[in-house]
């Protein structure tokens, strides 16, 4: 186990006759010993590039990748202590499921009965072992997966790769071996860097998430820290499920301290919230985008109330979704546990200061966390 | 009323039976989602009924008359497909209007009438593209347009948000039920997702192993599920299943008693636990001592180990292990969850008696009954 | 490999400038010996500076030859229509005949269906001389034998595989879903086929027709044993320039690149939609 630091690293594929294309942008990031990392974007947003040379499968262009106190932009992949798990599993077709999990260990001639002992263990923990003394090409795709990830858990190395390793996943296991997935790396204190265009999973494991666009890494954060203090609306509009709602907007002090005008469509004014907290660094007039996690909104009247009328209305057994229109303007709002109302139905719901997140709408740079404003906690 | 009957309908592919006497009669003017584990035979059922395949045994009608052999041209339903399926040589205007002109509607009214349908699923701006210059979204609209345009008596939707970000399927989520209520149309709907059965369904009729397992409205089925395995299906994570015992008006399992609101046959029996009917308090009950009766509000305190906690959307989903190993998983808020640790940690958790279900051996589901 | 130096490039046009030439030098040299006389083409060792005449193309033209040995008659132009109708013929039917059982063969799963259609492709395998006299028997007693319906008949064993496979191909590479929405919609079977199948495989209905357009005008077997002379072909017809008094190499020429031109010039025409073909399967996915 070990840090891994990746120094500015950038990564241009040239094709020819093609204009170069920048696949990863001076990407920075500083992984702690024993660290779980997320890298998530859309496909080709350079998760997989940055993965790849970490791995030494690409040439890094410019920039430096550091284990511990190693460089090893050099070193061929065989010589960087890294385990990987691959996305298209990559299992050796003739030798059974076990031999696939146990192949490092053996070939590092580890006492066979230890191999064994360890094998079982980590097969235990991802539900494969009636598939041990079977050949990959006859198990399903899920564990064929789960095959794939053993074999790289199970070993010792410096660093951990695994690429989108539970896309593959049953959907009645997913949530049981991601919270035993991240038991084992914790417990071990296994540096792990892991890529998933899935955000659900990204969450679930990660300790902090690298959020990658366009070969550009948008924000590196703890879950909690991307939801509640987005870097810019980009980040803000692709974390979170349901999705935030965002509303193009306008700030308006003429009748309150924090006066915000909601457009809809058609630039019109569909409705407004108003608190009564003195806020800096916001101009009367600014054009911003705000942002209201659908589930930090707050039943009922309130500061920051809209009314609005339900136009959808679905019960998922722990959480209830109520999709609400108000001139011309939808958004969605999430409530724990069960709670009615019928389409048509007038329903009011406020959002309360903490849940407000505004950016500028030129730069789409965060302007403006309700959550780092404690005024009204204060006083309330 | 019954609008659709299907009545004992098989079909096989060489070998393979996937469907098995499925039966199912859906009323006027309703959405009645299927759902099932992938490979359950919901395509093929909605191929069936469509026309395009033709069942081995069985019947059904549509509005009382019997279409099971009839082409698809003359059964007068709308179709959405997941691959959106859209004529690639044909404008999206000409892609909606296409089920007009196959009815000789005049083009005058046709050009209105695909106006209309385009403003109202917000595709009015692009309907003069073709396919490959619109993005996902609007393929996916434009393809709900075609199936609705000529307001077809029944409305097929094969699993259509499958293919669609997770921002574009929640507006989709939000904007369906408006759409569907605005053409007053009865609709099949089918996924892979629970929550969008439960979302979207006025009925969801879960299909399993050839045939339907439980036709119910969304609630009926999370709640009261008929067996084991439509309760696995629907849940995010899905249901703790234990071991237990009933014996003497109460069941034994994990080393708690619970006494049950009616009667039972003793005996062996599972137990379905949801995760969000167990709750976790971070106070530690003595070790290995006998978990306390707590008998307020029916929960009942057990001494667990946390290992691990992966938040999930709005909530938290936590690994507790109980002291014989078994795994149990709970779910708070995302809120409650920031204060819980990284590493072990021993903790209590809190079953809730009421909202246990029971089943036999065999996975169908015991109800007690009142004494 | 990612930056390219100059040498690197100076080789590379180098070596494509010799491949070119290596294969388009023989066309050249003909069309050069279109313009020569006899004795130029003769003359050793070759010239590439000679006095051009269009002495060939009037032969060709007015039909008229004029040697040592008298006047022959050349029946080029005749030759050419007949090329024009025999493969334009033989095409057009082959495309009746072809695109719907390709379609039957892409879409409709029957009995002996895989057998059939390899077996239409085989009769690309066997050497036509197999054949030949068999055909040239029966011809002669069904009267077919010179007649542009056998002729026709015969060439479909050269186009219509061809058509079919390649049709085939493109049908089953059109998702059956389209098919479906489009029959759900109201339509029937036959409209779904001629305003959705046939649209969507026109690129390789337009490569289809192109290389068995092109197949059909460069036969020379079926045409030199079941044609005579008022019904052959332009590749039979030069036949004729080999001649008692010696071998014509310069209406050999001539001929040669006046009956290349038109499918050289459908080549040219089709190119683009070909290619639009090619390029609309790679954004299909």
């Amino acid at each position: 186990m070990a840090t891994l630091t990746l120094d500015k690293v950038s990564k241009v594929y040239q094709a020819r006759r093609a204009a170069p294309v920048l696949a990863v942008d001076a990407v920075d990031m500083a992984i702690a010993d024993g660290e779980i990392v997320g890298l998530l974007g859309s496909s080709g947003c350079g998760k997989t590039s940055t993965l790849r040379m970490i791995a030494g499968f690409e040439d890094v262009t410019s920039g430096a990748i550091e284990v511990g106190e190693r460089v090893i932009n050099d070193l061929l992949p065989a010589e960087r202590n890294i385990a990987m798990a691959f996305e298209g599993y990559a299992l050796y077709p003739p030798l059974r499921v076990k031999d696939n999990i146990g192949f490092a260990l053996l070939r590092d001639r580890q006492p066979r009965a230890e191999v064994d002992r360890k094998v079982k263990e980590v097969a235990a923990l991802l539900e494969i072992e009636s598939a041990l003394e079977r050949y990959p090409p006859m198990i399903s795709a899920g564990q064929q997966q789960r095959t794939s990830l053993a074999r790289a858990l199970i070993r010792s190395a410096d660093v951990f790769l695994l690429d989108e390793p539970m896309s593959q996943l049953e959907p009645q296991l997913r949530a049981v071996l991601r919270a035993r997935l991240k038991d084992w790396l914790i417990s071990r204190k296994m540096t792990t860097v892991f890529v998933t265009h899935d955000q659900t999973e990204a969450i679930a494991l990660a300790d902090r998430i690298a959020v990658m666009e366009q070969g550009v890494l948008q924000q590196l954060a703890s879950p909690e820290e991307l939801k509640e203090r987005p870097a810019n609306l980009f980040v803000a509009s692709f974390i979170g499920e349901p999705p935030m709602n965002l509303f193009a907007a306008r700030v308006d002090r003429s009748r309150s301290d924090l006066g915000l005008v909601v457009l809809d469509d058609q630039g019109e004014k569909a409705f407004r919230l108003d608190f009564d907290e003195a806020v800096d660094g916001l101009a009367d007039g600014q054009a911003v985008h705000l942002g209201i996690r659908p589930h930090r909104f707050r039943l009922g009247p309130g500061p920051g109330a809209v009314d609005a009328t339900v136009v959808s209305h679905s019960w998922l057994g722990d959480q209830t979704h109520i999709g609400l229109e108000r001139a011309g303007t939808t958004f969605i709002l999430v409530a724990n546990g069960e709670v009615h109302a019928a389409i048509g139905d007038p329903f009011t719901v406020h959002a309360p200061m903490s849940a407000i997140h505004l950016f500028d709408a030129e730069t789409d740079q965060a302007v403006f966390h309700g959550s780092e404003f404690r005024g009204s906690e204060l006083r309330g | 009323m019954t609008y659709l009957s299907l009545t004992a309908v098989s079909k096989r592919f060489k070998d393979d039976v996937v469907l098995d006497k499925a039966s199912l009669a859906i009323d006027r003017g309703e959405t009645v989602v299927v759902f099932g584990p992938s490979g359950c035979g919901k395509t093929v059922l909605l191929r069936l009924i469509a026309g395009i395949n033709e069942p081995d045994e069985g019947r059904i009608h549509i509005a009382g008359n019997e279409v099971t052999f009839l082409e698809p041209e003359q059964r007068n339903i709308g179709m959405a497909f997941q691959n959106f399926a859209l004529y690639p040589h044909m404008t999206a205007f000409d892609n909606i209007a296409s089920p007009l002109k196959a009815r000789g509607m005049k083009g005058t009214e046709i050009a209105r009438r695909v106006e209309e349908v385009g403003e109202l699923l917000k595709i009015g701006h692009v309907l003069h593209h073709l396919p490959k210059a619109l993005s996902n979204g609007q393929k996916q609209r434009t393809s709900l347009g075609r199936a609705l345009a000529a307001n077809p008596r029944l409305l097929l939707l094969d699993d259509p948000l499958r293919n669609v970000d997770a921002k574009l399927r929640y507006e989709m989520r939000i904007e369906l039920p408006r759409v569907l209520k605005a053409f007053q149309t009865t609709v099949i709907y089918v996924t892979q997702d629970y929550k969008e059965a439960m979302a979207l369904g006025d009925r969801v009729a879960v299909l399993m192993g050839g045939g339907f397992k439980q036709i119910d409205h969304p609630s009926e089925i999370y709640k009261d599920p008929d067996s084991l395995d439509v309760a696995r299906l629907f849940g995010d994570p899905t249901v703790n299943v234990v071991d237990g015992r009933i014996a003497d008006g109460a069941v034994e399992l994990l080393g708690l008693r619970f006494p049950l609101p009616g009667h039972l046959d003793p005996g062996p029996c599972r137990v379905a636990l949801r995760p969000e009917s167990i709750e976790v308090t971070l106070d530690e009950t003595a070790a290995g001592s006998m978990p306390v009766d707590v008998g307020d509000e029916g929960r009942h305190g057990l001494a667990v180990e946390l290992d691990a906690v992966t938040p999930l959307n709005v909530r938290a989903v936590m690994l507790l292990k109980t002291a014989d190993g078994k795994e149990l998983l709970a779910t708070c808020s995302e809120d409650e969850a920031t204060r819980l640790p990284r590493g072990h940690k021993n903790v209590t958790a809190h079953i809730r008696a009421a909202d246990l279900l029971f089943f036999d051996q065999a996975g169908a589901r015991l109800r007690p009954r009142p004494n | 490999m990612q930056r390219q130096t100059s040498l690197g490039r100076v080789v590379r046009v180098g070596l494509l400038t010799m491949v070119g030439l290596f294969f388009l030098f023989p066309i050249f040299w003909v069309f050069l010996m279109s313009f020569q006389t006899n004795q130029e083409i003769l003359r050793i060792p070759p010239s590439l500076f000679f006095e051009p005449t269009l002495h060939n193309y009037q032969v060709l033209f007015s039909g008229r030859l004029e040697t040592q040995t008298g006047t022959l008659e050349v029946r080029f132009m005749q030759n050419l229509m007949n090329s024009v109708i025999l493969a334009t013929s033989s095409v057009a039917l082959s495309l009746v005949l072809g695109i719907p059982a390709a379609y039957a063969f892409a879409r409709f799963k029957f009995r002996l269906g895989e057998d059939i259609a390899f077996t239409l492709l085989s009769f690309r395998f066997a050497p036509p001389l197999l054949v030949l006299l068999p055909l040239a028997i029966y011809f002669q007693q069904l009267g077919l034998i010179n007649t542009y319906t056998g002729l026709i008949w015969v060439y479909q064993l050269i186009t219509l595989p061809l058509i079919l496979w390649i049709v085939r191909g493109y049908f089953e590479d059109i998702s059956e879903d389209i098919e479906h929405a489009y029959r759900i919609d109201g339509n029937g079977w036959f409209k779904t086929f001629w305003k959705i199948a046939i649209p969507l495989a026109k690129p390789g209905i337009a490569a289809a027709t192109l290389l068995s357009f092109i197949f059909a005008w460069n036969n020379f077997v079926f045409a030199l044993i079941l044609a005579s002379a008022d019904k052959q072909p332009v590749t039979v017809g030069a036949l004729a320039f080999v001649t008692a008094s010696g071998i014509q190499y310069g209406q050999i020429a001539a001929s040669i690149v006046l009956s290349v031109t038109p499918t050289l010039a459908l080549a040219l025409y089709a190119q683009r939609y070909l290619v639009e073909g090619l390029s609309l399967g790679a954004v299909k996915g």
